[in-house]
């Protein structure tokens, strides 16, 4: 069989999914050698011209050039693979609306900066996006998961279950009981809800699960924590997804009927 | 229609490869000047933080680099914990350190090991090492697991922590966690002693230059040039430069480069021994730290690889000193008379990270500032770099640019830290 011929690029971002695709170990040499990975600036000199018949796309597009350079990936690959929240929902980055841009740009590097970033968008704000790693940072087995699928000539699919059902694999106390925020309901699995197991909430980096109910979840929420608390969990890493954000505030206008009791 | 320009090679042919985040390098041959151009987009950090609470600032500031994610989770954590007033425990302590620790192998075996050493040994990526040199690329591979390790048991996650949070550990790990933890970390203390062996055996390009290093050193901060200042001033003596074509600012000590992280380190240690074996005692660290050129920044590499070895060695006996003490797991609370401002340093793997954080009655962030070890680091890459095509005056244009491009590579630099 050919091998695949892989561009990976990073956008603006921490690069923390390119350290955990690092840290796939014996894996790495596996995967580089089944695939052609023709061009990697942060790991290689290396770089060879398209077409690829796949970009993994790591990070946010936050300067025109960072844009432009989509668009270009676009028309040079077969598929685009988004790696991690930066990429798939804009998660951190996108914390920063486009309208307090120049506000900030103004007190970090004094007026009359130029500055090179004009928003901080998901990549399917440019693109189309064929399929996304999701995550902050990705988990290595789903990582791992979906390289082998794409080399196997299939099209990667997403886990058909949610974060709760992994929290309670792992035999989790659920913080809701607790009257503490989490999105495990409405998120996808796959992270083995790490974060819920060390005690932190989940924000739901793993990205909505399509059979999510956000009005039930917010009912719940809304038994203990104000509006306010709940839109700024949401903001953590949705502030540039307006579906999810409109779905939160249509189901925060509704009334609070009862106490929570689960 | 005019033809498209093609970024893809565009990029290929101006960014500086193997190094966190995106930078060029602006050279005039005949002038002998290098300017260094940071191209990353303006995360803007300072202003994230801004109306979030001190528990969402030690979440967020980690995603600022997947390289040293637990250096600014922990810069973050005292900043906060200096805020509202709250002493940890010693287990949160000693536990931290143990973050530290595994970050600091974490992070020098990616950089020196995996993006610095092709540069050494002539070949393109760490994974013709695998073909190249299998049992070095093994040694590689499971010192990184052992970082990695340090990392998942404290912090609960390799990349970005979840276990951490204001005033102590969500969750503390176990006895038994930390016996496996021993053991394995003691297992690789002689990998790391060989694989710092063979760094020194390395042949690095001639660079000698007078270098000034700056440290943190608890409440106080202190250059190897004499300047001695408490942390509070950070701000006066680490001026903060912006520029026009750079998204990242250029650090000074007040205008003069500084060099910080692991040559910077050593030469402390290297200094303080005076000659002597090192504070345990140990000849072989000092040994090897005699094999350093604290005037030549390629070094750098070299002094990565014998920290991670002084690191695992402590990592064994911090391990000790929680198995002997019991880990208690207790949350510090806020104090009531919180003075609802702080000030949080770390040594990162790269050098010195500042966190300043300023909040309101209702908890929310109203003021923050982060100064990165890279930010400082950059002005001083100019400076070495416009001393290398001096030293090595001659060569070609090509292996001038090679070199220049190595150089930037040894000091380490996180280019998306310094575009926070
Ligand atoms: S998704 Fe998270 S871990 Fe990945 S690059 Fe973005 S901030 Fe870093
Ligand atoms: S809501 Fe959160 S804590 Fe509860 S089961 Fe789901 S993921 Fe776990
Ligand atoms: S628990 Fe939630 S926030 Fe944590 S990794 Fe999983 S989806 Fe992301």
């Amino acid at each position: 069989m050919k091998k695949l011929k892989i561009a990976i690029y990073d956008f603006t971002d921490c690069e923390g999914c390119e350290v955990k695709l690092c840290s796939i170990k014996e894996k790495l040499v596996d995967l580089v050698e089944s695939f052609d990975i023709v061009n990697w600036r942060l790991a290689q000199d290396a770089c060879l011209d398209g077409p690829y018949d796949a970009a993994i796309i790591e990070g946010t597009p936050v300067t025109e050039h960072e844009v432009a350079l989509l668009k270009e990936l676009r028309e040079k690959s077969a598929l685009i693979i988004a790696l991690g929240a930066c990429a798939s929902i804009a998660g951190i980055p996108g914390i920063m609306n486009r309208s307090e841009r120049k506000k900030w740009y103004d007190k970090i590097y004094g007026k009359g900066y130029k500055p090179a970033g004009i928003d901080a968008l998901p990549l399917s704000a440019y693109i189309k996006v064929d399929h996304m790693i999701h995550g902050c940072p990705i988990d290595e087995d789903e990582l791992v998961r979906t390289l082998e699928e794409l080399r196997a000539g299939k099209t990667p699919c997403y886990r058909g279950y949610s974060v709760c059902f992994e929290c309670k694999q792992a035999g989790n106390p659920c913080r809701l009981l607790n009257k503490e925020i989490c999105f495990g309901p409405i998120t996808q699995g796959g992270c083995k809800a790490v974060c819920v197991s060390a005690g932190s909430p989940c924000y739901g980096c793993f990205g909505y699960r399509e059979e999510g109910n956000i009005e039930g979840l917010v009912r719940i929420l809304r038994g203990f924590a104000t509006p306010a608390e709940i839109r700024a969990h949401l903001t953590m890493f949705f502030n540039q997804i307006p579906e999810y954000k409109a779905a939160f505030d249509n189901a925060l206008k509704k009334k609070v009927v009862r106490k929570v009791k689960p | 229609m005019t033809k498209k320009k093609n970024l893809v090679m565009a990029q290929a042919n101006s960014y500086i490869a193997k190094i966190e985040g995106h930078g060029s390098l602006k050279v005039d041959f005949k002038k002998k000047k290098v300017k260094l151009i940071v191209h990353e987009g303006e995360r803007l950090f300072e202003g994230i933080l801004c109306g979030r609470t001190l528990e969402e600032m030690q979440w967020i500031t980690p995603r600022i680099c997947g390289v040293c994610p637990i250096a600014h989770n922990l810069a973050s954590l005292a900043a906060a914990e200096a805020a509202l007033g709250i002493t940890v425990t010693r287990t949160t302590g000693l536990l931290r350190r143990l973050m530290q620790i595994g970050q600091n192998t974490q992070s020098h075996v990616l950089h020196a090991v995996f993006l610095a050493l092709p540069d050494y040994i002539g070949i393109d990526n760490i994974t013709e090492l695998h073909k190249a040199d299998p049992k070095k690329f093994a040694l590689a591979l499971s010192l990184k697991e052992t970082g990695d390790e340090i990392a998942m048991v404290v912090a609960g996650r390799n990349v970005h922590p979840t276990r951490s949070t204001v005033g102590g550990f969500h969750k503390v790990p176990t006895r038994g966690e930390l016996l496996t933890l021993r053991d394995m970390i003691e297992r690789a203390v002689p990998d790391a002693r060989a694989l710092a062996e063979f760094f020194a055996g390395l042949d690095y390009p001639k660079l000698d230059l007078d270098l000034e290093f700056l440290l943190q050193d608890g409440m106080r901060v202190k250059s190897s040039h004499g300047e001695d200042f408490a942390l509070a001033d950070y701000k006066e003596y680490i001026a903060e430069e912006v520029r026009g074509e750079s998204t990242a600012k250029f650090g000074s000590l007040k205008g003069r480069p500084i060099m910080v992280g692991s040559l910077a380190r050593l030469f402390f240690v290297a200094d303080a021994a005076n000659g002597k074996t090192d504070k345990e005692g140990s000849a072989d660290v000092a040994a090897l730290i005699g094999k350093i050129n604290f005037k030549n920044p390629f070094h750098n590499n070299l002094a990565q690889a014998v920290e991670m070895f002084m690191e695992l060695k402590d990592g064994v006996e911090v391990i000790d000193e929680l198995l002997k003490e019991g880990v208690d797991d207790k949350l510090i609370k806020a104090d009531k008379d919180a003075p609802l401002k702080g000030i949080g340093a770390i040594e990162a793997p790269r050098g010195g990270l500042y966190n300043e954080v300023h909040i309101r009655k209702d908890g929310t962030i109203k003021y923050a500032n982060i100064i990165t070890p890279t930010v400082q680091n950059l002005t001083s890459i100019e400076y070495t770099a416009t001393a290398l095509l001096k030293e090595h005056h001659g060569k070609s244009e090509e292996e001038l640019s090679h070199l220049l491009e190595m150089l930037v590579r040894a000091y380490d630099p996180c280019i998306t830290c310094s575009t926070h």
